[in-house]
């Protein structure tokens, strides 16, 4: 049994603890996280509030949980969505090949050029901010990542012997790509997903920093945040708190996707080379 | 049942293959022997339409009378399986790592032939039956690392069968094997060959594999066919200096290394290397190599003389106003 590498286990045990305090959140939390209780605002750490309340006397660890909850469901939304169209594109272009795939493949570069918070805020001025519009920018500008990653190994696989077996057999392009492109290009696409995962995480808080994402009353780590930098001098623990899971968080789901690069793909680690 | 009538395949200037002409009678086995790039393998690609993109094909590939060549893939599809099926140079390589053998094989039954997945099961161990694959059943359920190299060419095989083909395109299909398992492969395709009367073109740079598993023989060089006639005649009476050259260069088992006169031989070799694509003399694409050249040889294209018991050779030499009779020198 070979040694995991390090980020791999770190980045596992900090993926599972978010989760599972998101996961948590879904039967229980120590408090209801909107209960408000205007006497008691701005409570230090105690036996009944664990990290104390914010300034409507709403429990903290409370609304981080649900707010872990929030932000995993936007996340794994996003990504999903972004990248099941981005895959099939890319193993469609792959399979077509000639100038539908470079008409693909540019058009995949087109999208890239978007700032992904900029086109989210584009959105929301068109359509009102919301949760939803959020999801839809996150997962649009994963679009172009996942068709690039799918058709980039997609491209190799076609020219296994494999694949050349099963066009003998008289299979077309389209059950290649879904029989033996697919599962052999499932690896780097989990791992791309696990990366874009963080990066998806961070464009949710990013977007509720800025009012465009989770809307009141619902919690979300962004909108913790941009709320308590008003209150920065009276109580800077309110801002640290979403801070540090927005940090953990991504830290978390980076390092297991880099950790899952390390073991699926031994020549792009880059902790092992020499 | 299959020919191929003057088929060019260029990549821009440089040609694989050079107006090369086959025919493939229903039920016969013809072997093709040549050196690495000489254009048999993409001989063996043009019998199943499966011609890289880039690459211009010209002249007809006719199947069963019907020409194929500049056919759509979509027509192609029809064919394959059906009518012409191949199996790979490399086993492994050939088998998704990540099916179980049994979803490989049964896949074109249920695709093609329509059959229900208990009817794809029966067939699949019928056929891994008839291939020789011990426990079928078993196998169904396994994946390609967990058999071994022979056992993985025989499920490529019993999948290259699954739809009863009329001819099968065999590339290089014993060169990974160890020689024990190879001889047990070519009896298996001989045997296949005569049962079902499949039409069977062996590709193989082995010549005792081709002695062994054809009837007629063509030998490649620099994509043209330069020499072809049954098997056995070819390969006792070359006549072709390139097919003399490729003979010579054997190491013989029965005579130890010793030359008639007993005293240790030299290995025979053919000088040099084969030129790249674009790099081949326009006429006999053997000149600059041939030890017999003569001056035509350069820069006209021999014509294929046919020799006597259905033997042919595209030479200079063997033209009846030669100087020299290639046959007679050596």
């Amino acid at each position: 049994m070979p040694r995991l590498p390090v980020n791999l286990i770190i980045g596992a045990v900090l993926v599972s603890l978010v989760v599972g305090v998101a996961a948590l959140s879904l039967v229980w939390t120590p408090h209801d996280h909107v209960a408000m209780n205007v006497r008691g605002r701005f409570q230090g750490p105690s036996d009944l509030y664990w990290l104390g309340t914010d300034q409507l006397g709403r429990d903290v660890v409370s609304q981080l949980m649900v707010a872990a909850r929030n932000s995993m469901t936007v996340a794994l939304v996003a990504v999903l969505i972004g990248g099941s169209i981005g895959v099939v594109l890319g193993l469609f272009a792959s399979a077509v090949g000639g100038w539908v795939e470079d008409l693909v493949m540019r058009i995949a570069d087109i999208g890239f050029a978007f700032p992904a918070l900029l086109f989210a805020i584009m959105l929301s001025a068109v359509f009102g901010p919301s949760l939803t519009i959020a999801v839809a920018a996150i997962a649009f500008i994963n679009i172009p990542v996942f068709a690039r990653v799918s058709r980039a190994s997609a491209n190799q696989i076609w020219t296994r012997e494999y694949v050349a077996a099963a066009r003998a057999a008289g299979q077309g392009k389209l059950a290649i790509s879904r029989d033996h492109i697919l599962p052999n290009i499932a690896a780097p696409v989990i791992v791309q997903a696990t990366i874009e995962f963080a990066v998806a995480i961070l464009a949710e808080a990013a977007l509720s920093y800025l009012g465009l994402g989770a809307q009141p009353p619902s919690p979300s780590w962004g909108r913790m945040l941009s709320e308590a930098q008003t209150l920065m001098f009276m109580a800077p623990q309110l801002a640290i708190y979403p801070g540090l899971c927005i940090v953990l968080a991504v830290l978390g789901f980076s390092l297991l996707g880099d950790g899952l690069r390390d073991i699926t793909d031994p020549r792009l680690s880059r902790s092992r080379r020499a | 049942m299959m020919e191929l009538d003057r088929v060019s395949v260029a990549f821009g200037e440089a040609l694989a293959l050079r107006e090369a002409s086959l025919r493939i009678e229903a039920g016969a086995r013809l072997g093709i022997v040549g050196e690495s790039g000489c254009g048999k393998s993409m001989l063996g690609l043009c019998l199943m339409g499966m011609v890289p993109d880039a690459a211009v094909v010209s002249g007809a590939i006719r199947l069963n009378g019907r020409d194929l060549a500049g056919a759509s893939e979509a027509v192609w599809r029809r064919h394959r399986a059906r009518d012409v099926a191949m199996i790979f140079q490399e086993p492994m390589a050939a088998l998704n790592p990540l099916s179980r053998i049994g979803d490989t094989v049964m896949e074109p039954l249920l695709v093609h032939e329509g059959l229900s997945r208990a009817e794809a099961r029966d067939r699949a161990i019928a056929l891994f039956e008839e291939v020789g694959i011990p426990e079928p059943a078993a196998r169904l359920r396994q994946y390609p690392h967990e058999i071994s190299g022979g056992q993985r060419q025989r499920v490529l095989i019993a999948l290259a069968l699954t739809c009863n083909p009329g001819l099968l395109v065999a590339d290089e299909p014993t060169t990974a094997l160890d020689a024990n398992v190879a001889l047990r492969i070519i009896e298996l395709l001989v045997r296949l060959s005569e049962t079902r009367n499949m039409a069977l073109v062996f590709i193989s740079h082995d010549l005792a594999a081709v002695a062994r598993a054809t009837q007629t023989i063509a030998v490649m060089y620099g994509g043209d066919v330069v020499e072809r006639g049954p098997t056995a005649q070819v390969l006792s009476a070359p006549r072709h200096p390139y097919t003399i050259g490729l003979l010579g260069a054997r190491p013989g088992l029965g005579d130890r290394g010793r030359g008639a006169d007993g005293r240790r031989r030299r290995l025979v070799t053919i000088p040099g290397n084969v030129p790249p694509l674009f790099d081949l003399p326009a006429g006999c694409r053997f000149s600059g190599r041939c030890s017999q050249e003569i001056a035509q040889c350069a820069g006209t294209r021999p014509v294929a003389h046919v020799l006597d018991g259905g033997q042919e050779a595209s030479c200079h030499l063997l033209a009846p106003a030669a100087p020299g009779r290639a046959g007679a020198v050596t």
